[in-house]
């Protein structure tokens, strides 16, 4: 085929020939049988960056020419024997050898024919010459079937012989080769790679030789040394400490020999080894032996042993106090300078317990305690009077407390909550506290029983105390113990109270509490149960106090807080305990009309106090529940009759807004309070429908317009509540328009303050927005001055504006709302580093499976394609012979109708005789 | 052997290489959209749901898939092209790796390339913000067609997930571009393929073909033009995902600027699904 498009182009170029001249040159130049198809290159399909263009240089034209080729080589050959039933073979010498030509064949001939008649006169003798000659020719010319004769055994080993030599002779050759190289001018390459591999290989022969002469020399060299060594001459010659080192350098080799000389060795060994100079490593060594060993430091100590530290510290003290006071009269300033450093010590130490409040007592006191003794001797003077005020304070309280009317009650009543209490709190509490709880109980009341007692028997003892205790009073007072026992009833605790400084107060409640801190021993836990019940009895009275000793009420604040924190549940129970007298007294006091509800000093103090010891924000606590709900109790129920009332009622506000702010719990009861009072302070009594519809949760509640402004008010002082606490109910202040002024002022401020809390309920507007028209309206009177009208204003704009984004921010109902459901997404699967042809089958098996699939079906198609091919090629042979047997038949036809024309023409023409006649 | 050479030669032109099997999936959709209808009509007052109909359509007609996409028959639809990505595959060292203008700076040096051209990462933000619109959330985006600048095209249906690190994206686009596809995780549907160029027997008949350049005089505000156009058409929105140049096609309607500013292909992106969704009230 390519042959016949090879001459239709050939007849192509035969046209174009006549066409133009320049081309007709052009064509002759060019080779005849040029394939213009061979010369056309494969072009990339991809042009992919970086990717070996391997298959680029492919020249298909080509590639199909050559294959052509090949099958007409093989498969026309195989073609051509295929009808035949036998074949003639060619068994001519040199037939098969092209190279070779007429005359080269000739010559082989001949010489085989000589050989042969030579190999038949075996066992004739010849003259030796003769036969090396041929042997030297032969060589190459050698056919297949006459290596078959087997020759002599001594023309073998003669072979053989030569051939060994001949490699030799052909190793040498290399070896020295450029100058012949250049003689025997043309060199295959193959040559001239064995003769590369031949040089380097004599080399490394050369080489191993090299070597191993080398390590005979070596041995031969150390056998003489270690004779050298073994024999006495260099012994005495070098240096006796390096002897050794040679020593283990022969050693391996007179192991067996050096017996006699280890005696001899072994002496000087010794002295070697105290001379041998250190090197670096021993130094090294030696020092690490000498270097101070890190020290473990002292480890932190638990509380237990702080608390023992403590109380053997306030033991030390005491003891030196005692020699002080008996008579040891050189106390000097050091001491004092002593105790001080350690008081500062130990107030270091409880900064770590501190809550952060800015009770920092101890350091003051201490630092003053050279001027105290002076101040409280003085202050003994006075004792007594003060002793009678505590006394009918006490009296008071008791009276308060009505303890003594309601016992059985009480007590009754007491047992019930505590259970209440337990069972409440069994679901949270561990088994090791609810054990420590009921021992608490138990403990507690004892202590209630003792507090009642000594309630009861105060006033039977009250003198007889004084008397008993007053020389021990008095001799304590000079100086305070270091280790106070704590104490186990009210009376003695107001003994060691009594006369002392606030500061002292504190000091002693402190030391108290270190002497018998709950770390130190099992009982003092019930020691400071009682002692923490008693110092709140203590607190509750000190809060009642006529001329309210505040300073020493904020101070008492820190270690109550700690104390309970140590014994939480008792305090707990205590707080709780006091929450429901509480709550008794007041339903007790709102029956009759002409008390007023509202409570007093020292219920507000407890209330706050808890509200700093126990969580506000817990959504339910045993004690701060009950204590709100008291508060807002209070706030519902009590009547406002006087300005007194406002002013406790606003103080509670205030108080549960602090409580509140964290938790944000919704009070009710706070934000209509102080409704009412921004009503009572606008002028108009008429009460709108709504108004009507709050004011009837409200019951008891007088309006009066308490709070009207009707004065100008030239300035607003901030109110002092303790002062307006102790005043009367009837006091002129109450009525004044100063106290209304800031009374209200009071009031703003604290209703900004529940805006500012409940500004996420998301019913605000509905909370607050009553307030606007009331806020409006004091506004708008004419005395008030303008510090209050701006406050007021700024509330209500805060109310109008927190209103305005919550009813921005409303939607209104819907039916039923849906979210808009998306599309769903599907996740492509892909591999992270994809290779192409790579089969990502988890499978095994199949992944395999397919692998060979793929093989097999290349395969067929490769096969398909081979049989194509060849088929199609052969069909085109067939079809030339067709095609030739064709045309011969056209030819013969042709002839013979000639033929029979000419007879016919002459037959017609009457030439037929005479035709014939010449033919034959 | 039988063809003569002439034959050969001439047919050794560049073949597009793409994934073949879309011919019978094009004439299916049409076909059960028709009986969807049918159905629809029959089922229309007891099964409001359309999940109760597309079960409805499998019990009735089996052997039918159903297209997800099929869900909002009766509006129109958007397709979105992505032209000129820059996307190539090329053989770093060893292995076929995604050229980007960081990781082969050296390479794309070497080879006489400019690396500010090869910039994979425009494609990757350009589809996350298609596919992330709310527009395509509601279903509104019928398909999205990349044509890359060595011309291959692929079509990425719109509810696939793109891997949304580059590092994983690039390894899909690695794996499209030599395999042709890419299937779901544990479904046989291909939610990535390359198809057959031009993109214009691809997109609707009848269908609004907006490209977008800077270099156009046409600026419009968006929200106002997509407002305009009448809502019952399709539309195809072409936007050039290369770094530098416009794009330059022959089938787009009109070309118009939507900023004084030359935007990123992401943000142009974003105008166009905003303007829609807020025509529809897409929130």
């Amino acid at each position: 085929m390519a042959k016949s498009s090879s001459r239709e182009a050939s007849a192509q170029k035969k046209k174009k020939k006549n066409k133009s001249a320049p081309d007709v040159v052009a064509m002759k130049v060019k080779a005849p049988k040029d394939n213009p198809f061979e010369t056309i290159w494969s072009r990339r399909k991809f042009d992919i960056l970086g990717k070996k263009r391997k298959g680029e240089e492919r020249r298909i034209g080509l590639a199909r020419s050559r294959a052509i080729e090949k099958a007409r080589a093989c498969l026309l050959f195989s073609y051509s024997f295929s009808g035949k039933s036998s074949v003639f073979v060619d068994k001519r010498i040199g037939e098969q050898d092209e190279e070779l030509d007429e005359f080269g064949k000739a010559v082989l001939r001949s010489q085989r024919e000589r050989q042969k008649s030579l190999l038949k006169s075996k066992y004739n003798l010849s003259d030796g010459e003769e036969e090396e000659d041929f042997e030297g020719l032969d060589i190459q010319g050698r056919d297949d079937f006459e290596d078959e004769m087997l020759p002599d055994d001594d023309d073998a080993a003669e072979a053989g012989d030569t051939e060994n030599n001949s490699s030799v002779a052909h190793l040498n050759n290399n070896v020295r080769i450029p100058g012949e190289g250049e003689e025997n001018k043309h060199k295959s390459k193959k040559e001239v790679m064995d003769e590369i591999i031949l040089k380097s290989k004599f080399f490394k022969a050369q080489k191993a030789k090299d070597k191993e002469e080398n390590e005979l020399l070596l041995e031969d060299l150390d056998k003489n040394f270690t004779s050298l060594v073994q024999s006495e001459a260099l012994l005495s010659l070098t240096d006796p400490s390096k002897i050794k080192s040679l020593k283990a350098l022969v050693n391996k080799s007179i192991t067996n020999e050096s017996s006699n000389k280890d005696s001899l060795s072994g002496t000087q060994r010794i002295d070697n080894s105290a001379q041998e100079k250190p090197d670096a490593y021993d130094k090294l060594v030696k020092a690490m032996a000498l270097e101070m060993r890190a020290r473990p430091s002292d480890r932190t100590k638990t509380p237990e042993e702080i608390a023992q530290e403590e109380r053997e510290r306030l033991e030390r003290l005491e003891e030196e106090r005692q020699k002080r006071m008996t008579g040891a009269e050189d106390s000097s300033d050091e001491d004092d300078e002593n105790s001080e450093k350690s008081s500062k010590d130990r107030s270091k130490f409880l900064s770590g317990d501190d809550l952060g409040d800015s009770f920092s007592v101890g350091e003051e006191t201490m630092t003053k305690k050279g001027w105290v003794d002076e101040i409280l001797e003085r202050e003994g003077g006075e004792g007594s009077a003060s002793e009678d005020g505590e006394a009918s304070d006490d009296s008071e309280s008791s009276e308060d407390a009505g303890e003594g009317s309601d016992e059985d009650l009480d007590e009754h009543e007491k047992d019930q909550s505590l259970k209440d209490w337990e069972q409440s709190d069994d679901d949270n509490i561990d088994p090791n506290l609810e054990e420590e709880g009921e021992e608490d109980s138990g403990a507690d009341e004892e202590e209630q029983k003792d507090a009642e007692g000594h309630d009861r028997i105060k006033d039977e003892r009250e003198l007889n105390d004084e008397t008993d205790f007053g020389v021990k009073r008095y001799s304590a007072k000079s100086e305070i113990p270091y280790i106070i026992e704590a104490p186990k009833t009210f009376e003695e605790l107001c003994s060691l109270l009594d006369n002392c400084s606030n500061s002292d107060v504190i000091m002693v409640i402190n030391r108290i509490r270190a002497s018998n801190a709950i770390k130190l021993a099992a009982e003092n836990r019930k020691k400071m149960q009682v002692f923490y019940g008693i110092l709140l009895q203590y607190f509750a009275v000190m809060a009642n106090k006529k001329p309210l000793d505040f300073e020493l009420l904020n101070l008492m604040v820190k270690p109550l807080i700690e104390m309970s924190m140590e014994i939480p549940y008792f305090a707990a129970i205590c707080a709780r305990q006091r929450i429901e007298r509480t709550r008794m007294q007041f339903v007790q006091s709102i029956k009759n009309p002409e008390s007023s509800g509202w409570p007093s000093s020292k219920v507000l103090f407890l209330l706050q106090l808890w509200s700093m010891i126990f969580p506000c924000s817990d959504f339910r606590h045993p004690v701060m529940t009950p204590a709100i709900l008291l508060m807002c109790e209070y706030l519902m129920r009590c009547p406002i009759l006087s300005g007194r009332d406002v002013a406790i009622g606003s103080f509670l506000c205030s108080m549960l807004l602090s409580i509140f702010k964290q938790s944000q719990k919704f009070c009710p009861e706070a934000i209509i309070f102080l409704r009412t009072l921004l009503t009572a302070a606008t002028e108009s009594k008429s009460v709108s429908h709504e108004d009507s519809q709050f004011y009837h949760h409200v019951e008891l509640k007088a309006l009066r317009p308490l709070l009207r402004i009707q004065e100008t008010v030239d300035e607003i002082c901030p109110l002092n509540f303790f002062k307006i606490i102790d005043m009367p109910d009837d006091s002129s202040f109450f009525s004044s328009d100063n106290f209304r002024a800031s009374v209200l002022v009071a009031v703003i401020e604290t209703l900004q303050g529940y805006i500012k809390v409940y500004k996420g309920l998301s019913s605000f507007p509905e909370i607050f927005l009553p307030f606007l028209t009331s806020l409006h309206e004091i506004v708008e009177q004419k005395n008030i001055p303008n510090a209050l009208r701006d406050k007021i204003k700024d509330a209500a704009e805060l109310i109008k504006l927190k209103v305005d984004e919550h009813h921005t921010s409303r939607q209104p109902l819907r039916m039923r709302k849906q979210k808009p459901v998306p599309i769903k997404l599907l996740n492509p699967k892909f591999e992270e580093d994809f290779v192409k042809g790579r089969d990502y089958d988890p499978d095994k098996e199949r992944a395999e499976m397919r692998k060979l699939k793929k093989l097999l079906k290349r395969e067929a198609k490769g096969a398909v394609r081979e049989l194509r091919k060849d088929n199609s090629f052969l069909f085109d042979v067939k079809e030339k012979e067709k095609a030739l047997i064709e045309q011969e038949k056209a030819e013969k036809y042709g002839k013979a109708r000639a033929f029979l024309q000419e007879q016919e023409h002459a037959f017609k023409s009457g030439q037929l005789g005479k035709g014939r006649k010449r033919r034959r | 052997m039988t063809r003569p050479f002439g034959v050969k030669g001439r047919k050794r032109k560049k073949a597009e290489k793409y994934d073949p099997e879309d011919e019978d999936e094009e004439t299916q959709p049409t076909e059960s959209e028709a009986n969807r209808d049918m159905v629809e009509d029959s089922h229309e007052e007891e099964k409001p749901a359309e999940d109760a109909q597309g079960a409805a359509a499998v019990e009735e007609l089996e052997g039918i898939p159903i297209a997800p996409s099929e869900r909002n028959s009766d509006k129109s639809k958007i397709i979105f092209v992505l032209e000129r990505a820059s996307l190539e595959v090329a053989k770093v060292g060893k292995n076929y790796q995604l050229l980007n203008s960081d990781d082969h700076f050296n390479f794309l040096r070497k080879n006489n390339k400019n690396p500010a051209d090869y910039r994979p990462d425009i494609v990757h933000q350009a589809l996350l913000m298609i596919l992330d619109s709310p527009l395509n959330k509601a279903g509104r985006v019928q398909a999205v067609y990349v044509r890359t600048e060595k011309g291959v095209l692929f079509e990425v249906k719109p509810h696939v997930r793109i891997p949304r690190t580059f590092k994983r994206f690039s390894g899909i686009m690695l794996q499209l571009l030599q395999k042709l596809s890419i299937t779901a995780a544990g479904k046989r549907e291909k939610l990535l393929r390359v198809i057959k160029n031009p993109v214009t027997q691809h997109l609707p008949v009848g269908s609004r073909k907006i490209g977008f350049s800077y270099s156009s005089q046409k600026l419009v505000d968006m929200n106002d033009h997509v407002a305009s156009i009448p809502s019952d058409t399709d539309l195809v929105f072409v936007v050039g995902a290369m770094a530098h140049g416009k794009v330059e096609t022959d089938y787009t309607d009109e070309f118009l600027a939507i900023s004084g500013y030359p935007l990123s292909a992401a943000y142009c992106l974003t105008r166009i699904t905003g303007a829609l969704e807020q025509k529809w009230k897409i929130l």
